[in-house]
């Protein structure tokens, strides 16, 4: 048997320089780094283009002084965080402040009458819904300023007034700590965890195409003849799978530079931009994940690039690519949702074994690593059953390969490609 | 030379252990028998002609001569080897579907074939450029594939094929879709090519250049080999010859030779008649006949037969007409599997 290399080296090399030196190469890899930065400045710009958030609202009574004392008290009572997220502002004419809730000027008007029992009654005009958050907050405020007026009325002492309104003690013990881990804690882990199941099947699949795709060129342009007289098919599906991955990674690695660049420029940005800082991005991030990601990235890709090519030399013409591949895609997808729904019960059992599975661990392994824990056996096993899976779909794809790529104007079908499998050439 | 039938030893094969040898080969695509019991052996250092109509079974043979298919049965050797045990770079291929990278530039492309077959780019380079000064195209080298001529393009599709120093060539109808000036550039190649003592191995439906070139033929019919061996031993076997007859009389009617026994008029010309003369008889019997006669001789030339008439007596048919029925046959009944 003849060795791999060199001829795999010289083949990837120009696939390599093929693929990197096209123009559509260079436009995608443009508008994906632009789209990595916009992500990574996401909160900064979101936060630009919302503009100011704070909400304003006038409080109006025909009594000047419950007036200013109620704007007073909701002031105190709506701005509990660190920011001054309401403006209260006490209205000397009900109907322009009206005005203004209609035009938009402002979020609402509160009046407050005194009832000839002496309680306070409360009418807001407001567009908020009724699900409004702070429609809630408003209600909140308002009943506490109420009981404050009725302890008041009813002879309280200040000093004990206050000790009522102190804070109550108040936990929640949840029955499954895992149950609603996601609403609880959607932390920068969950994020990395998502994106890199994203990346990994983007990777899979686009640049999986890639290889069948120039696969079925070769066949097409009829520059197969002389490559399979030059080199054997496992040097040409080597170089191939090589060639492509590389260029895939040298795409991704544009774009993660730039996403990285965002991340790192996000507070300089945010201070320029809106004159305040943001919280480091990365905290808590548990960064040792791209060392396994990566590894059961790269095998993962030569696992599906392996079989694409394979597929790809049963198309006569680049139009078929998409037919003969589609088995690829649909293995790619599944990987992709399974990935997605354990994302929530990482502890499952399913979970834990179809992680195992080479066309899925890439998905499983690290994104179970990032919100949940897998154990050494569980990285021993899965890389093993990769590197056996590996061997097979080199076999596999060698021999659909050699048998493919000098039949010309049959239809592909699996059955065809069955039979490229069990016949000899 | 030896015809042989399937699963006979070849006698010769040890008599010229340097020599490519073919011997017994068969080769099935499901029902279609594409080879039957093929048996060839060709010397080293010459020029050796694989003649047939198409899909008669001359590309799947170079196919399973370069390894690239298997045969259902049947040995190939090269001094000695199996084929399959040989460097791939023993062998060169013009395959007869032309193909190259379009995209890259021509230095490109042949550095790169170059490369796979262990040629460090250097060496290629300097091949390529002497290459390219032979086909008086030099100044193509940084030019893009897809921006030369078909016939230019042939010529880098054959610098490919031997960009390597290949100890065989094998060429699928080098000659389709060549104008006359490119005919004769690859022709002179050729020549250059068995001057360095490589075999060359090319196949072809046009009878007129097997005949310039061929030391040794095959005639190859529906995947069986007919007749094969030295030119002039085929035309030897023929067992007549043709006699080539021009009289100053009457016309050139000569209707007179009619009338004579095993004789028969092949062609009629505007100055000669061709006649086909059965072994055994005496060209000159002709020639005293036309003398008794009163005729005036001025033209008498015994010849042998062409490869086009050996062709069409052992194949039924010529093989251009073949080659457009063909055509015309496929042509209607699309998608097709191809001939392999």
């Amino acid at each position: 048997m003849t060795s791999l290399l060199p001829n795999a080296r010289h083949i990837a090399r120009r696939e390599y320089r093929q693929r990197t030196r096209s123009r559509t190469f260079v436009i995608v890899s443009a508008f994906l780094a632009v789209i990595g930065l916009g992500i990574a400045l996401f909160p900064v710009v979101g936060r630009l283009i919302a503009g100011d958030q704070t909400t304003t609202i006038a409080i109006y009574s025909v009594d000047a002084e419950l007036t200013s004392s109620t704007a007073l008290s909701m002031a105190h009572l709506l701005n509990t965080g660190a920011e001054a997220q309401y403006k209260v502002e006490a209205a000397d004419d009900a109907a322009s402040a009206a005005t203004d809730v209609r035009s938009g000027k402002i979020d609402g008007l509160l009046r407050v009458t005194r009832g000839a029992d002496g309680e306070l009654a409360f009418d807001v005009l407001t567009d908020a819904g009724p699900n409004d958050q702070r429609l809630f907050a408003v209600r909140q405020a308002v009943v506490q300023v109420n009981i404050a007026d009725r302890l008041q009325r009813a002879g309280v002492d200040p000093a004990q007034a206050g000790q009522i309104f102190a804070e109550t003690a108040w936990k929640v013990t949840p029955l499954d700590p895992n149950a609603h881990r996601l609403e609880e804690n959607f932390g920068a882990n969950y994020v990395l965890a998502y994106a890199l199941v994203i990346l990994t099947f983007m990777a899979v699949i686009t640049y999986g195409q890639w290889v069948a795709t120039s696969v079925a060129e070769e066949k097409s342009s009829r520059v197969m003849e002389l490559l399979i007289t030059a080199a054997t098919p496992r040097q040409l599906l080597a170089g191939k799978v090589i060639g492509n991955g590389a260029a895939g990674l040298t795409q991704y690695a544009v774009v993660v530079v730039a996403a990285l660049a965002g991340l790192l420029l996000q507070g300089l940005v945010a201070q320029y931009l809106l004159g305040d800082k943001a919280g480091a991005p990365l905290e808590d991030v548990n960064l040792w994940v791209f060392a396994p990601f990566g590894v059961f990235f790269i095998g993962g890709f030569a696992l599906y690039a392996l079989l694409y090519a394979g597929l790809g030399s049963m198309a006569s013409r680049t139009e078929d690519v998409q037919q003969v591949t589609g088995p690829m895609i649909f293995i790619g997808m599944a990987g992709y949702f399974a990935a997605f729904t354990a994302i929530n019960i990482p502890e499952a059992g399913w979970v834990k074994l179809v992680s195992l599975i080479p066309f899925f661990s890439p998905y499983m392994l690290p994104m179970r690593m990032l919100i949940s824990t897998v154990a050494p056996w569980e990285w021993v096993v899965g890389a093993a059953l990769m590197v056996i899976f590996l061997a097979g779909a080199l076999w596999l794809a060698a021999r659909v390969y050699s048998a493919g790529v000098l039949l010309y104007g049959q239809r592909a079908s699996l059955r065809s490609v069955w039979r490229a499998v069990r016949v000899d050439r | 030379m030896t015809i042989g039938s399937p699963g006979d030893p070849d006698p010769f094969a040890t008599l010229v252990p340097m020599s490519l040898v073919i011997d017994g080969i068969t080769k099935r695509f499901g029902p279609v028998t594409a080879l039957d019991g093929v048996s060839l052996s060709v010397e080293p250092g010459r020029i050796f002609g694989l003649l047939g109509a198409n899909g008669a079974g001359k590309t799947t043979c170079m196919r399973i001569v370069l390894d690239i298919l298997r045969a259902d049965a049947g040995t190939v050797t090269w001094e000695g080897q199996a084929n399959t045990d040989l460097p791939r770079r023993t062998w060169g291929y013009l395959p007869e579907e032309r193909g190259l990278y379009l995209r890259m530039t021509v230095i490109d492309v042949l550095t790169f074939f170059a490369s796979l077959y262990g040629v460090e780019p250097a060496a290629a380079t300097a091949e390529v450029e002497d290459w390219l000064q032979r086909f008086r195209i030099p100044d193509y080298r940084d030019r893009k594939v897809e921006e030369l001529s078909k016939g230019n393009q042939q010529k880098i599709q054959f610098i490919a094929a031997i960009i390597h120093d290949p100890a065989v060539l094998i060429m699928d109808e080098p000659f389709s879709g060549l104008d006359p000036v490119n005919v004769q550039l690859l022709k002179e190649a050729f020549v250059e090519m068995r001057d360095r003592g490589k075999t060359l191995i090319f196949s072809t439906h046009q009878m007129e250049t097997a005949e310039e070139l061929c030391e040794s033929i095959a005639i190859i019919d529906r995947g069986r080999v007919v007749v094969s061996g030295a030119v002039r031993d085929v035309k030897h076997a023929m067992g007549r010859q043709v006699v080539r007859l021009a009289t100053g009389g009457d016309g050139n009617g000569a209707e007179w030779l009619d009338g004579m026994d095993g004789i028969s008029i092949t062609a009629r010309r505007e100055d000669f008649v061709e006649l086909r003369v059965p072994a055994g008889t005496d060209p000159e019997l002709i020639l005293r006949a036309a003398i008794d006669r009163g005729e005036r001789v001025t033209r008498f030339e015994i010849g042998e037969p062409s490869l086009e008439e050996i062709f069409i007596e052992h194949v039924g048919r010529p093989a251009a007409a073949e080659e457009e029925r063909h055509l015309a046959a496929t042509s209607r009944d699309a998608p097709r599997a191809d001939e392999r």
